[in-house]
Parts: structure tokens; sequence; C-alpha cells
């Protein structure tokens, strides 16, 4: 494909991302942290979100299935979860964070769970929406061009 | 997350505090060159979250800091402990699995004394709150930003500045244009500190403190040039510092007067600066703590009127204790805290910005009287007899404390009390502090001879440091913790570390080599005096510096502190670590060996961290033992070490909030009782509650 396509595909991929809230001006932060000598930076880091908001996610679903709840925990499980994602640029995964956050210090389980939910669905479409941008941007190199730079 | 310390991989390029791979630095951790400054500035975080903590050691490398990363807490206490003074700023996660980022805010803090900056996702005013009384000097919230880093070199030179201001304050005015020097350094600052600054600053104007032109020079000099030659300041050496500090007065004692006083060869007016500085920083935290301890408010800023006088001279024999002897701030602290914290009555400190009111109450009370005066170096406890007017001269003004001593936050009495690894001090403070202040009683009735001659000086160091005249053993009799430093007229300086009547002043200086304790005496002493009175003969001081850390006090705080002390004879000196449990005590005598010319500390043993550090960042609290070991202690590191451990966990976390933080039962040990007391309690009840 050419790269000038891939790269104006890449564009507006990622342009959407930032229009739709996926994405904020963290993720921005560490792109431009990316250089030479890390040109992976970026897809690295949010590999090791995807594995770390799994588990967190995974996490959060065992301590709302206890028989007794530890809000606590839940609440310590979710910033933890917020924090990364807020340090990744994931915004809407931020976002469910924080509704996620109210509904702990509120104690009601059941709007826990759907936090959860709402949560895992956030995340999900984030993680494919990042993988699909990786995607582009593994054929931009492939086929010997640059990030354009955003 | 598994465990995993990881080194930052590209640390190798940037600089990597392990890395060897600066053949020109004289020790592996030195500091960041002067030159190049913040560059190089070595930065330890610590954080569970692989996603922040990749991205945070990136943004590091970036700023040209070098980065060691850490996902465990106890991993990177691991890592502080094995390289002291290997890095200068840690950056940590409130939120870890093994432990909670305050409790490691807190325990860096006992123990290194660095700056630490939390940071968390949760950036709700309580959260930030809560780190910053905890004592974190910084509260990032995440998504952490680059700016945000490249300014946190700050808070590495703050500390240090704030120790030269303090230095100034101390001193006597001597150029006002320095003073701005001074302030205009602070505005480097951040804005956190800036309110502390500003109000310790108005502080110091009510204590009409003047600018040490000595200690501008000091102020001038480039922080970053940490690695200076490395003093040890020894008990007797602080005693030296505290005679000088006394005969000059606090107002006027600057640096460059101080050195000339001491006439020791070798050091240099920066180690003196340094030295005050840590001193008075102690003070300030000291009555943060007190204040956070009894919950009052800045109204402790104010000037005791009563105790104005005992009040300073505790603040000045704190910071004196704490600086010279390197005491763990954290020892030195616990024991103000506690003291300062007592409300009504019953603690011995009749407000905060006394250190350490270690003063022979003329009651049951803790309450020092008034016209004891507690002078560090010089008598810290005022005996009966009055041998303090040494101390009296000195003028310190119990106001000199600036508020800001007020402000610190709240969790340095927390540091103390939440050492699970470190010695926890602040458990150990507040026993220490229980048990001295069961002293004054003790004192009052047998005033100490020796204490009452001119030749003892009676230094009731805080918590941290009970020293206590050669002559003390005899009349410790009472169980009276006296506590002198030997002066030079003494020919064997003895230091004993008794109880908390601390009692004569001489303003003699003791020479180094005098210091001794003499564990005996502790074991003799045992049933009646609650501080462990240690005589630390002269061989003890040889070595490293034994009585660096003055903390040997803490022997009072050892058999605070717990079994673990009993159980490994040399660890009584260990109870100065938080092992609050003062029920140990009891069993000080049949354990304590006699340490004659050797601390026990196994704390001091592990952490030789105040020896020889030319520019001494104050610990927040100064109550880690003794700093320097000798080989006895080695051995008897080793067993105190578990029993140590024991004795942490005794201690509740919630001491740190001091919410639980008996205060009413000081008053309620039977004045020749003390141990058994203690005993009874091993919750050190006067103090924590569990």
């Amino acid at each position: 494909m050419d790269v000038r396509l891939l790269q104006r595909q890449w564009v507006d991929h990622i342009s959407a991302l930032f229009r739709e809230g996926f994405l904020d001006a963290q993720f921005t932060r560490l792109q431009k942290l990316q250089d030479a000598s890390t040109p992976d930076f970026v897809v690295e880091v949010v590999t090791l979100y995807f594995e770390d908001a799994d588990r967190l996610l995974n996490n959060l679903w065992n301590t709302l299935s206890q028989p007794v709840v530890d809000f606590k925990k839940v609440d310590a499980q979710v910033h933890r979860l917020k924090g990364s994602s807020v340090s990744i640029g994931a915004q809407r995964v931020k976002n469910a964070c924080v509704c996620f956050i109210i509904c702990c210090e509120e104690g009601d389980l059941e709007a826990c769970f759907g936090c959860l939910h709402r949560l895992k669905l956030e995340f999900t479409q984030w993680k494919s929406k990042l993988e699909a941008l990786f995607r582009i941007e593994q054929q931009i190199v492939a086929a010997g061009g640059s990030l354009p730079m955003i | 997350m598994s465990a995993m310390q990881r080194m930052s991989s590209e640390s190798a390029s940037t600089g990597s505090l392990y890395t060897s791979c600066l053949p020109d630095r004289g020790d592996s951790a030195s500091s960041p060159s002067q030159e190049l400054f913040p560059a190089g500035l070595r930065v330890l975080v610590v954080e569970d979250d692989i996603t922040c903590l990749k991205i945070l050691e990136y943004m590091l490398q970036k700023c040209q800091y070098r980065v060691t990363t850490c996902s465990e807490a106890l991993t990177a206490l691991s890592l502080l402990r094995e390289k002291k003074d290997g890095f200068d700023l840690v950056i940590s996660d409130v939120h870890m699995p093994d432990m909670d980022g305050f409790k490691l805010l807190e325990l860096v803090g006992l123990e290194m004394d660095l700056p630490v900056i939390m940071m968390s996702a949760d950036g709700r005013t309580s959260a930030v709150m809560r780190g910053i009384k905890h004592g974190a000097c910084y509260y990032l919230i995440k998504p952490v930003r680059m700016e945000e880093l490249k300014n946190i070199w700050q808070h590495v030179i703050r500390k240090k500045w704030n120790g030269s201001k303090d230095l100034e304050h101390s001193g006597s005015f001597e150029d006002s244009d320095r003073q701005k020097r001074v302030t205009d350094k602070a505005e480097y600052e951040s804005s956190v500190n800036e309110g502390t600054d500003g109000s310790w600053k108005t502080q110091r104007k009510k204590r009409d403190f003047k600018d040490d032109e000595d200690d501008d020079e000091h102020e001038n000099e480039d922080p970053s040039a940490s690695k200076k030659p490395r003093v040890v300041w020894s008990v007797e050496l602080h005693q030296q510092f505290v005679n000088a500090v006394n005969q000059l007065g606090i107002e006027k004692a600057v640096p460059k007067r101080i050195l000339e006083l001491m006439n020791v060869p070798g050091l240099t007016r920066e180690n003196v600066a340094s030295h005050l500085q840590k001193f008075r920083l102690y003070l300030k935290r000291i009555s943060g703590m007190n204040q956070h301890q009894s919950g009052l408010p800045n109204s402790f800023c104010n000037p005791m009127e009563a105790n104005s006088k005992v009040g300073s001279l505790v603040r000045l024999d704190f910071h004196s204790l704490a600086a010279a002897g390197q005491i763990p701030p954290q020892t030195l602290a616990a024991l103000h805290a506690e003291l300062l914290g007592q409300p009504s009555g019953n603690m011995l400190l009749p407000r905060i910005e006394s250190p350490v009111i270690l003063q022979a109450s003329n009651q049951n009370s803790m309450i020092l009287p008034a016209e004891d005066e507690v002078a560090f170096g010089q008598p810290l406890f005022k005996c009966q007899s009055g041998t303090s007017k040494h101390f009296s001269s000195s003028g310190i003004d119990a106001q000199d404390m600036p508020s800001s001593f007020l402000s610190w936050p709240s969790n340095q009495f927390g540091f103390m009390g939440s050492n699970n690894d470190l010695g926890g001090l602040n458990n150990t403070d507040n026993s220490l502090l229980m048990q001295m202040l069961q002293q004054p009683q003790q004192h009052q009735q047998e005033p100490f001879n020796p204490v009452a001659s001119d030749s003892h000086i009676a230094i009731n160091v805080q918590p941290s440091c009970l020293i206590v005249p050669s002559q003390l053993p005899n009349s410790l009799s009472g169980g009276n913790c006296s506590m002198a430093i030997n002066h030079n007229s003494h020919p064997s300086n003895n230091i004993q570390i008794g109880s908390s009547s601390v009692l004569t002043t001489s303003k003699s200086i003791l020479n180094p080599s005098d210091i001794a304790f003499d564990y005996s005496i502790l074991s003799s002493q045992s049933t009646n005096a609650p501080l462990s009175m240690a005589q630390v003969s002269d061989g003890g001081f040889k070595n490293t510096g034994l009585l660096s850390n003055y903390s040997i006090p803490v022997s009072v705080t050892s058999s605070v502190s717990t079994t673990s002390v009993c159980t490994s004879g040399a660890a009584g000196w260990r109870l100065l670590n938080s092992n609050m449990n003062i029920a140990s005590l009891n069993r000080l005598p049949g354990h304590l060996p006699n340490l004659s010319g050797s601390l026990v500390n196994h704390d001091m043993v592990r952490n030789n961290r105040f020896v020889g550090k030319g520019t001494w960042l104050p610990s927040r609290f100064a109550v880690h033992g003794i700093e320097s070991a000798t080989t006895n202690w080695n051995s008897m590191k080793t067993s105190a070490v578990d029993d140590v451990d024991k004795v942490k966990q005794e201690f509740s976390m919630d001491f740190l909030d001091g919410s639980k933080v008996e205060k009413t039962k000081l008053p309620n040990f039977p004045s020749n009782d003390f141990m058994g007391v203690l005993s009874k309690d091993s919750q050190a009840g006067c103090f924590l509650k569990s």
C-alpha cells in the first residue's frame, strides 16, 4: 500500500480517536516523548497497559464477587486502573473509572457491577482501536514510511 | 504484580544508580555533579503499575535523571538501605500491594531522610492532604507530566536549603541581604512548601532570628554538591556543638562561632552549619508532630510562656541532638512529638515547640517545671538542682520554633510510629518519651548528684539520645534516667543514657573519645529507670561514630522497645527503633550485655546513614539509634533484628494517625515502678494504643 495512503489512514484514525474521546492530551505527550532512540515507546507502554488493565478488570470482578464486598479495596483497584488509564491517555476508560469510584464511595454494589461492565466495554473498545492504529503504524514502517507528526 | 526490581534498562546510558560506569565518581552512588545539576539526580521510583512505571521512567530519563525503578515498596526500602545516600529523591505511588505508600513515605523519611514525592491517580483533596501530612514533599496527581518531573529537583534542594535557613534563623542577624538571598532561593520551592516556608519565616521574624552570614555561605553552596566529606557527629561532638550553641545563645549561634567554640580540628563551618540546620529542622518537625499529636492548632507557635525557656531549650536540645548525633530524626521527633503532643499535664512537653522536654517534673506530671531547662548539650533537663542555669543563658526562645514546626505534617509523628521496617521510632519514641517523662519525677526525688556537678552535662536528648554523665549510674538508682554528657572535665567521659531526667548541664565539651556508654547502668537501673541507661564506654565510640547518632539515648527507647532489646543484648539499643514495647524494659537488665564501648543498635549498624555525611539532611525523625556501630553491635544486630521486627509489628499503624495515642496514661506510671508499669502494658500504653 502506498505509504502516503497509510499515513493518511493513520492520521484519520488517530484524529477520530481524539475526537471521540478515546485519547486525550496525555497520549499526545507520550507520542512526543517518543523519539528516534525509542521508536516503540508508545507501543510498548500501551501494550503494558493492555495487560495490566486486563488483569485489573479481572481483579475488580473478583473483588466485587466476594460475599462481603470490600469497597475500599474496590476503590483502590479502580484508582489503580484509573492511574494507568490516565497515564496512557485512555480518556474514556478513565471516565468510566471515575464513575466507578463514585459508585464505590456510595457502596452501591449493583451500580458498581454496572460500572465494571461499562469499564470493560470501554477498555475493550479502546484496546481494539489502539490495536488498529498500531497495525497501520506497522504497515507504514514496513512500507518504509514514518509516522506523521500530529 | 510480581516482585520486580527493575533497573532502568536505559539507565546504564543515563547513569543508573547502580551503574559503576561512572568511574570518575568516588562512590558509586554519588550525587549528581554540581555542574550538571539537576541532571544526574538519582531518583528511585516505586510504583506497582507497570504502565505508569514505564512512562515515569522514560520521562525521568528524558530529564536526564538517573532512574531506578521498583515495583514493590519493600524492595525499594531494601534498595534505599543498601545504598545509603544512593538516591536523592524517591517518587512513590500511594497504593502499592505490599505496603501502603504512606508507610513507605514514613520509613524513607525516618531512615533516609530523603524527599519523597507521592503520586496517585487519586487527586481528591483528602488524599493529597494525607500525603502531605505524612510528610511527602510533594504530591503528584496522575498523569504525571514532564513539566512536573523537570522540577522535582527543587524538592531536593529545598530540603537542603530549609536546613540552611534553619541555620540562619538560629544565628544572629548578620546581613539582611543574605536573608533575602535565602529567601530568593526559597522561591524555588513549590507552592506547597512555600506555604510552609512562609509560616516558618513568619515564625522566624517573631523569633527575631538573624541571618548568619556564615549560613549564607552555606546557602550559597550548590546543594547538588552534596558529596562533602562526611562528619560523624558523635555524641561528644554534638555535645560540643550544643555547648557552643548554648554559650553563644541560640539566636547568635552561627556556624562560624560555633565552630570556633567547638575548636574541633577538621570540622568545617559547613559541617556545623549543616548540623545546625538539621537541628532546627528537627525541632520544626517535632513541633509539627506535636501539633498533630495534640491536635492543637498553630497556636503552638506561640511561645510558651511558662515553658518557653524549657521549650526552647528542649528544642535546642532536640535539634542539636538530632543534628549532632545524627539521631534518627524520627526518634527525636518521636520523643519530641510525644512530649509535645501530650496534652495537659501528662505529657512532658508543655508545648509543641520543645522538641524534647525531658525535664524533671516536679510532680508526676510530665511537664517539666518551668525552671527546668532543657538544654541540648547543656543540661537537657534541668536538674532540680538548677544546673540548668547554663542553659538559661542560652536564651533560646521557645518562640523560636518556627510555626512551620507546627505545621509540620503530623505524619511525622506517624512516621515514628510506623516503621515496620525501620526501627519504628514512632513507637519507641513515644515510649521513650513516656519513660523520660517518668523520669523527671524520679529525678526530682533523687537529684543527680553527679548531674548537678558542673562537670556533667546533662543532656536529655530526646528520645534518641539519652546521655548521662558517667556518674549517673550511681545516681540513677532512683530510676532516674539522668542523661548527661560527660564533659571533658571527666577523664572518662561516660555517656550514660539514663532516664529522662537529664540533669545538669555543664558547659564542658565532651571529648569524642570520652563518651562511654555503660550498659551496666542500664541493667542496674533497669528496674528503676525505664529509660535504658547505657553507659557507653569509650571504646564504643571509637568505631564509627557511634554517637553520631544520638539515638543512644534511645536506650531509653530501647527499653521501650521491646523484646528485641531484651532478647538480644545488643538489641537494647535497637529499641530506639520503633519498638515501643516498653514492657521489654523489664527485661533489659538481664539481657543487656555490658556493652562497654559499644552501643547496640542494629539499626545503626544497619543503617550508617548518618555517618560521615557532610551535609546532613535532617531525617524526619532522629530516631534511628546510634548510627555508628561497633563490631559488637553487628553481632547483636542479627539477633536483635528479629525481635525488633516482632516488636514493630506490635504497633499498629494507627499510631501514625496519632488517633490512638493515649496521652493520658503517662502520668500514671508509678515513679518507682516504671519498668513494672511498662511491662504491664506492652503497648506502652501511655503512647500507643493498637
